[in-house]
């Protein structure tokens, strides 16, 4: 019995009309809903609307690193997905810094796991004050209806997975993203500012460096989130603010096109030096970046050790990474093929993953 | 692949027009102009969502801190012409502020700021003692609710139809009416173990 009389379905209206009985019910049930709204009342706030408006425009836009988050995750939800997205995010770094020679042109054709702590991430994110990032074109990831309207929008065909693992479900949702352009100017004098007002002991730019541009191309890319995606979702209790994570989907698969970098005036040595320069670099990682065989086509994927671990596999015959979470929880893999960067992801085994991305057509 | 079912609260809406998430700021946007979305959003909804968070909080102050964050959030993260910005902000108002009220030292810091809320003078002294009274003790009973309850009666208690608060929990319509009368039980029970201890 409801105290909404709106809320009656028809039917019941019109036998509420003629019973005696559910109009004692239906009353006794508002007389509750009345008392409780007493019990709740307030006096109404006295509100300024304008200066309110005013407040919550001000507010300051979460900045993540290079003015990029990674799409379907909500910035600071949960601690490992905010590893890997900051791992994530600079990729692009690294491969700027790992790219093979003077003015390169660079184009991945295969991967490798490099690890990183999170004080790596800390200590690159540092390199941000040597410049500034603008996107010549920004990227934009729009939800989409079919895989012919991705394809349609980004020239790649959503990859069809054949023998999706049991529990996990087969609804599915497209995602494309059209291709991105970002491009990082080194800038001396924002970097001795950027010292002077932080007090860190950041390495001085190195001479000509100054004005140089990296460009990084990403993208297109299409994606299959498979689950019962709830991005939008509406609050609950899993944060200090009472706002949730996302629900994060069961499978992800991604496919986009390798990206590419470009440069100014910035020679690959320059920028390793640099790098490895930088105070706070663990050990393990600097290891990495001198390791890695032929940088000039290799992909760094940064493995964030405190929540996952890395093993190299085959997938179709070309090298990937696979991950794996120290819960066992999650598991991923990334590998590039025919000039592709693929990469598959979600809450399932590995060697589910590794079948599907084995299985892939 | 099979048709979508229609968007509900929760759900992505898909399709050609449908949100675009921006990667840059992180924000859901469409072609039309979200800033004036937004404007739109905030004049129908924020004194709402501040009602929402006084009903909890009894205390305008922190309530408009609370509809201040949910906006914040909200903006971050959401197209303003998302069908599911009311719903969504309604229930983020209802569990921010829950989740204030069961901080324990704000609710100390609340009670003293009750004693001193201006606004009802035309009362008597000693009626605005039993007032504030009543007050802090529905408060601390509402705080011991689970957070479903607890928002159920306050959204209601707030003016929206059962329709609106079935949207913002993400229940059925039909459910709304039983959740409230066992959220109404509860509260009741909780008042009044709170009145004899």
């Amino acid at each position: 019995m409801v105290d909404d009389r709106d809320s009656i379905p028809a039917a019941d209206a019109r036998h509420l009309e003629g019973c005696a009985e559910c109009q004692a019910r239906q009353g006794a049930a508002s007389d509750d809903a009345r008392a409780i709204t007493s019990l709740l009342a307030v006096p109404e706030p006295k509100i300024n609307l304008a200066a309110a408006l005013d407040r919550v425009r001000s507010a300051p836009e979460a900045k993540p690193v290079f003015g990029f988050r990674l799409p379907l995750v909500r910035p600071l939800s949960r601690p490992a997905m905010l590893g890997f997205a900051a791992a994530l995010a600079a990729i692009a770094l690294f491969a700027t810094v790992i790219a093979n020679d003077y003015l390169f042109n660079y184009s991945p054709n295969s991967v490798t796991a490099v690890p990183v702590t999170v004080a790596d991430m800390q200590s690159l994110s540092q390199l941000s004050a040597y410049g500034s990032v603008t996107w010549t074109t920004k990227p934009q990831l729009q939800l989409v209806a079919s895989a012919a309207e991705a394809q349609s929008l980004t020239g790649l065909k959503p990859p069809v997975v054949s023998n999706l693992p049991a529990g996990v479900s087969t609804n599915v949702t497209y995602a494309a993203m059209t291709q991105a352009i970002a491009v990082f100017t080194f800038d001396a004098a924002q970097a001795a500012a950027s010292v002077s007002a932080d007090g860190k002991s950041l390495p001085a730019l190195p001479a000509g460096m100054d004005g140089a541009k990296l460009t990084v191309t990403v993208g297109p890319a299409v994606g299959e989130v498979f689950g019962n995606l709830n991005l939008n979702a509406a609050p609950g209790s899993s944060s200090s603010s009472g706002i949730p994570a996302a629900d994060l989907p069961q499978l992800v698969l991604i496919e986009s096109n390798a990206p590419s970098v470009t440069s100014t005036q910035v020679t690959t040595k320059q920028l390793e030096d640099y790098l490895l320069s930088i105070s706070g670099l663990s050990p393990e990682l600097t290891k990495a970046i001198k390791a890695i065989g032929n940088p000039s086509s290799t992909l760094p994927i940064p493995i964030p050790i405190q929540y996952a671990t890395s093993t190299t596999v085959s997938i179709n015959g070309n090298p990937g990474v696979a991950l794996g979470d120290n819960t066992g929880l999650g598991s991923g893999v990334i590998w590039v093929q025919h000039g592709e960067l693929y990469a598959i992801a979600g809450t399932v085994k590995q060697s589910d993953v590794l079948n599907i991305a084995d299985n892939l057509h | 692949m099979g048709p979508k079912p229609p968007p509900e609260l929760g759900s992505v809406a898909v399709s050609s027009g449908a949100p675009v998430l921006n990667l840059v700021t992180g924000r859901m946007s469409t072609a039309r102009s979200d800033d004036q979305a937004f404007e739109d959003l905030f004049s129908t909804e924020y004194r709402r969502v501040v009602g929402i968070a006084n009903r909890v909080l009894a205390d305008p102050h922190e309530a408009e801190d609370v509809a201040q964050e949910v906006f914040i959030d909200f903006h971050r993260l959401h197209s303003a012409s998302a069908q599911y910005a009311p719903a969504w902000l309604h229930r983020a108002a209802a569990h921010t502020a829950l989740n204030r009220l069961r901080g324990a030292k704000r609710r100390q810091r609340r009670e003293l700021a009750q004693a001193a809320e201006e606004g009802e003078h035309s009362i008597d002294p000693q009626q605005q003692v039993e007032l504030d009274e009543d007050r802090v003790r529905v408060r601390k009973a509402l705080a011991r609710l689970a957070p479903k309850p607890a928002a159920v009666l306050v959204l209601r208690a707030s003016g929206l139809s059962y329709s609106e608060v079935a949207q913002a929990l993400g229940v059925g319509i039909g459910q709304v009416g039983t959740l409230l009368r066992r959220a109404e039980t509860s509260l009741r029970k909780e008042v009044t173990s709170g009145t004899s201890n």
